[in-house]
């Protein structure tokens, strides 16, 4: 009785569309979306026939590794920062807050305006500071526009992160602190031997939460260069919207959906696992 | 036990309640009675809405009873859109939508016949009705039109030393190292996926190429088209275009157009009312003819936009459904959303009203002249959404790092797969 | 200690602009005259300080901003509150209660947390047709609500496992009730939670975009985040609009958030540990 509102409402919101979602991909679909009957697994082979999408599989991957771990990285910084006392620490939190406050479509339409090659301000600025010489196109090359967008995902990505690992922090006993220094442990080792071993189930947490939001993220890439030029900056998820709604193959698409959520699920059972076997072994 | 049921039920029945009353004031959609029809209409800017809905107040007064409710849908957004409508059967009664082809194979919407009156059908020019068949039958009911021109910066040209505007590929290419010379972009290229299609056939079809070949049938991969690839990417190498033409949109190279920092591209009728005059309506600007290779016929591009009658159920929309289009069609108001939106007209009537009263129709004169031997988009080809899709993706990469040839292989594939 | 003091407020001042130059630039472009806009190279500040930018897009009727912000709120507001009606009960009775079926609960409630409603798009856009809610507040608030339940839940589930089971059995002692001592005991305690859960989803609900593009369309239902690029389109751009409005949707949930942040802190401290 506890459980069943839900459960009512996961399987009928989540559920049910996934069950929708892996019929479309065995089904034939026109391009004005109308069904025709049964496709076996036409779909999935068409799918792996794509000449693009080895790259956007080796994309994706790059795009969640990169940006879970500089995220994870940076986070540990800030974390320790924003937990140290220092004056104006809680206006540095809330300035923190408002990224993650705010919408990121709008956070990635900000950034393409600041990064635009005519008018953008971040030129502008590197080109006043002497860095530039010439308007750099930010997001015209294939290679540096992935490294922008990352640079966003990561900035999108930092404040819930921070704030995990803060709250780990924060639950770490001042006495914890107060027998190692007993025992003479520097400020290094301290950090390294106690500190990130009791932040641990944080981590993990944070880890998790960002692989599954960064592989899912659509708005960012969407906004700042749709998946171009060509196929270049795609990942997965804005791939298989490009397929349904560029390339009018609804039934394609939706086996990249299945395609996605399989590679989602394998990457969080391997990270499961090996988080636990490191669990079981120290 | 039962206590947290009763609280449980509580909280839910709350939970509902909230939910239930956000239902209040929506109207219904679709209604049965033959009278209500659902119009989804495309946002061209920013006074497309309240054109639609004072022109549906007026329409619902005339004809008591009668009601449209209106859905006015970004650009950007109807593709996905309509591809959900359609495959869900949540058709709207009328759609304002750049293609109709596949829907008439489909067998989804209404013959144009059956949807206007005679009067009205007669009333299309020739040249857009004729674009608007699909195996014979008129199915799509022209809507705006649009014509594109090579649009010139005087006072760049004359900082550069060029006294008129090139006619031909060698005096674009001459004329764009002047302007270059002189500190400004020589030509403004959009092969981005925004109207990337667009730029390419207007190049193309300036060349003798294009998609299809004497028959009719895709000829996407012939070789005018890879020299015209080849062409543009000589000038993307030699940098007399804004930088990266492969991700610039058209909407990038007008604004820049606008802000005076280009010297000259292929540019659209609505490019004044939308992007000039809202930053410099001081501009000097020319009109010209579109460049040719050779420099002897100069064609132009027409773009066209349709509403089509999606066939519900058992057929009870058609009357109102027709009713309500016979009165768009009266040249008054066919030809006030054409002035509002700063297009050109598609039908008879409605032309004559604009260039009869309207100051400006001496900016519009060229467009509606050089349209009279426009070349079209095959948007009556069941295949043209997906090659649309396929070259808006592709086709930049052929001036960047790909292979003209190559890319024009790929997209050929496509439109033979959608055959 | 001082030299240290000195060094860490420095990298926090820094920081904090890190943070905020992106929303100072947004604030800057909103009021930006329109010629000025797309000016090459930009200037920093603008030209004049077009203040009327921000009055301007009250008047708009397309779209129509604070419509769109009551909107907003309402879908954002109902679906925060239909996951924690059903969060909480759920998330409560797995963490008092050893059952069957448990686990498979909560596998049902982290896989659930794997989809992102994006990849679904076909499938919840035919369930809503089959539902009849297409088009409606109820179906984004469902959605919305499902979609966010998982973290509730993770978040509360934790939070109420911290809580010791003895307070709230003295609780029963006293006479208050198991349904008291629920509400008067351990409800308060699991404040922190509680609000972290709120505010998440609150902020999932306000900033969805592609369930809204999709499961709605007239524009006396646009949220906020379907209404902002419609600034922006093929034939027309005001990106001063889009700015000012994207500010305007973004200032009240900062606001909210500096009220919660303290709880915040020790809502995540629970789900941290015990996640």
């Amino acid at each position: 009785m506890w459980l069943g509102p839900a459960t009512l409402l996961i399987l009928t919101m989540v559920v049910w569309p996934v069950i929708e979602m892996i019929r479309t991909s065995l089904t034939r679909v026109s391009s004005t979306g109308q069904s025709q009957g049964f496709a076996g697994v036409r779909n999935y082979t068409d799918l792996f026939a794509e000449g693009d999408l080895p790259g956007v599989l080796l994309r994706t991957l790059v795009w969640v590794v990169g940006v879970v771990t500089v995220t994870l990285v940076l986070s540990l910084g800030l974390a320790g920062l924003l937990n140290s006392r220092f004056p104006g620490r809680r206006l540095v939190r809330w300035a923190l807050i408002v990224p993650w406050a705010s919408s990121v479509l709008m956070t990635a339409l900000i950034w393409r305006w600041m990064l635009n090659n005519f008018y953008g301000v971040v030129n502008r600025l590197l080109m006043d500071l002497g860095v530039l010489d010439a308007p750099v196109n930010w997001l015209a090359k294939p290679g540096l526009a992935l490294a922008a967008m990352m640079g966003v995902a990561v900035f999108v990505s930092l404040p819930f992160t921070s704030f995990v690992l803060l709250a780990g922090l924060q639950s770490i006993p001042a006495e914890v602190y107060e027998a190692a220094r007993v025992d003479g442990a520097g400020p290094v080792r301290g950090y390294l031997g106690i500190t990130l071993p009791l932040l641990r189930p944080s981590l993990v947490v944070a880890a998790i939460i960002n692989i599954i939001n960064v592989f899912n993220s659509f708005p960012i890439i969407w906004a700042m260069t749709r998946g171009g030029p060509g196929f270049a900056t795609d990942t997965t998820t804005t791939y298989l919207y490009k397929l349904a709604f560029d390339n009018q193959s609804v039934g394609e698409s939706a086996a990249m959906a299945v395609v996605n959520f399989g590679l989602i699920l394998a990457v969080v059972l391997v990270y499961l696992r090996v988080v636990r076997r490191q669990e079981d072994t120290a | 036990m039962k206590r947290h049921l009763a609280c449980l039920a509580g909280g839910l029945s709350l939970a509902l309640a909230l939910t239930g009353c956000g239902k209040g004031s929506s109207s219904d959609s679709g209604g049965s009675d033959g009278r209500t029809i659902r119009f989804v209409a495309a946002k061209y800017d920013d006074d497309t809405q309240a054109y639609w809905t004072a022109l549906i107040k007026d329409f619902e007064s005339a004809n008591p009873g009668y009601r449209v409710n209106l859905e006015v849908v970004d650009w950007e957004q109807m593709d996905s859109k309509v591809k959900t409508y359609v495959q869900t059967k949540q058709e709207p009664d009328i759609l304002n939508y750049n293609k109709f082809s596949d829907f008439a194979r489909d067998g989804l919407v209404h013959k144009a016949q059956d949807v206007v009156s005679p009067k009205v059908l007669a009333d299309f020019l020739p040249l857009f009705r004729q674009k608007a068949q699909y195996e014979g039958t008129q199915y799509g009911l022209p809507f705006i039109s649009s014509a594109r021109m090579f649009f010139y910066n005087k006072d760049i040209f004359a900082k550069a030393g060029i006294a008129r505007p090139p006619s031909t590929w060698a005096e674009v290419e001459a004329d764009a190292k002047k302007i270059k010379q002189a500190g400004y972009i020589g030509l403004g290229l959009p092969l981005g996926p925004e109207e990337a299609q667009a730029e390419f056939q207007i190049w193309a079809m300036n060349n003798g190429g294009g998609w299809t070949d004497a028959s009719g049938t895709w000829a996407i991969d012939q070789q005018a088209n890879v020299d015209t690839l080849t062409y543009l990417r000589k000038l993307t190498k030699d940098k007399v275009t804004q930088p990266n033409p492969e991700t610039t949109n058209r909407k990038d190279v007008f604004n820049q157009f606008a802000q005076g920092r280009i010297g000259m591209l292929n540019g659209a009728v609505f490019m004044r009312k939308g992007f000039i005059d809202p930053v410099d309506a001081k501009l000097n600007y020319g009109v010209a003819p579109l460049p040719s290779k050779d420099g002897s016929t100069h064609k132009t591009l027409g773009v066209q936009d349709y509403l089509v009658a999606f066939k519900k159920g058992d057929g009870s929309n058609k009357a109102a459904v027709k009713k309500f289009l016979d009165f768009f069609y009266q040249k008054e108001n066919a030809a006030e959303f054409v002035s509002t939106e700063g297009f050109l007209s598609v039908t008879k009537s409605a032309g004559e009203v604009l260039s009869s009263d309207s100051r400006d129709a001496a900016y519009y004169k060229p467009f509606v002249d050089a349209l009279s031997d426009a070349e079209f988009a095959p948007t009556d080809d069941p295949a043209w959404a997906a090659v649309d899709g396929a070259v808006k993706q592709r086709i930049g990469t052929a001036v960047a790092g790909g292979d003209p040839a190559k890319v024009l292989d790929e997209i050929q594939k496509t439109a033979q797969k959608g055959d | 200690m001082k030299l240290r003091t000195a060094l860490l407020t420095a990298v926090g001042w820094l920081v904090a602009l890190a943070f905020l130059a992106p929303y100072a630039e947004m604030l800057l472009t909103a009021l930006k005259p329109t010629p000025e806009l797309m000016k090459s190279p930009p200037s920093y500040l603008p030209s004049r300080w077009e203040w009327s930018n921000f009055t301007h897009i009250w008047s708009l009727t397309d779209p129509r901003v604070a419509d769109a912000l009551v909107f907003s709120l309402y879908v954002a507001g109902a679906a925060t509150l239909l996951a924690l009606a059903v969060g909480l009960p759920a998330a409560y009775y797995t963490a008092r209660h050893s059952f069957r079926g448990r686990g498979a609960f909560l596998l049902l409630v982290l896989v659930t947390q794997m989809f992102a409603p994006t990849a679904l798009l076909v499938g919840i856009y035919r369930e809503m047709v089959s539902l009849d809610l297409t088009d409606t507040a109820e179906g984004l608030i469902l959605v919305n609500a499902a979609f966010n339940l998982p973290f509730c839940v993770w978040i509360l589930n934790a939070y109420f496992a911290s809580i010791p089971r003895e307070l709230e059995e003295a609780a029963w002692l006293d006479g208050t009730g198991r349904f008291g001592a629920l509400t008067r005991v351990v409800l308060p305690l699991a404040m922190p939670g509680v609000v972290t859960a709120l505010v998440y989803t609150f902020i999932a609900a306000w900033n969805e975009y592609v369930v809204a593009l999709t499961i709605t369309s007239s524009s006396n239902r646009m949220t906020l985040t379907r209404a902002i690029p419609g600034f922006v389109t093929s034939y027309h751009e005001q990106w001063q609009y889009l700015f000012a409005t994207s500010l305007v949707s973004i200032v009240p949930v900062v606001v909210l958030f500096v009220f919660v942040e303290r709880h915040l802190v020790s809502g995540l401290t629970a789900g941290g540990v015990r996640g």
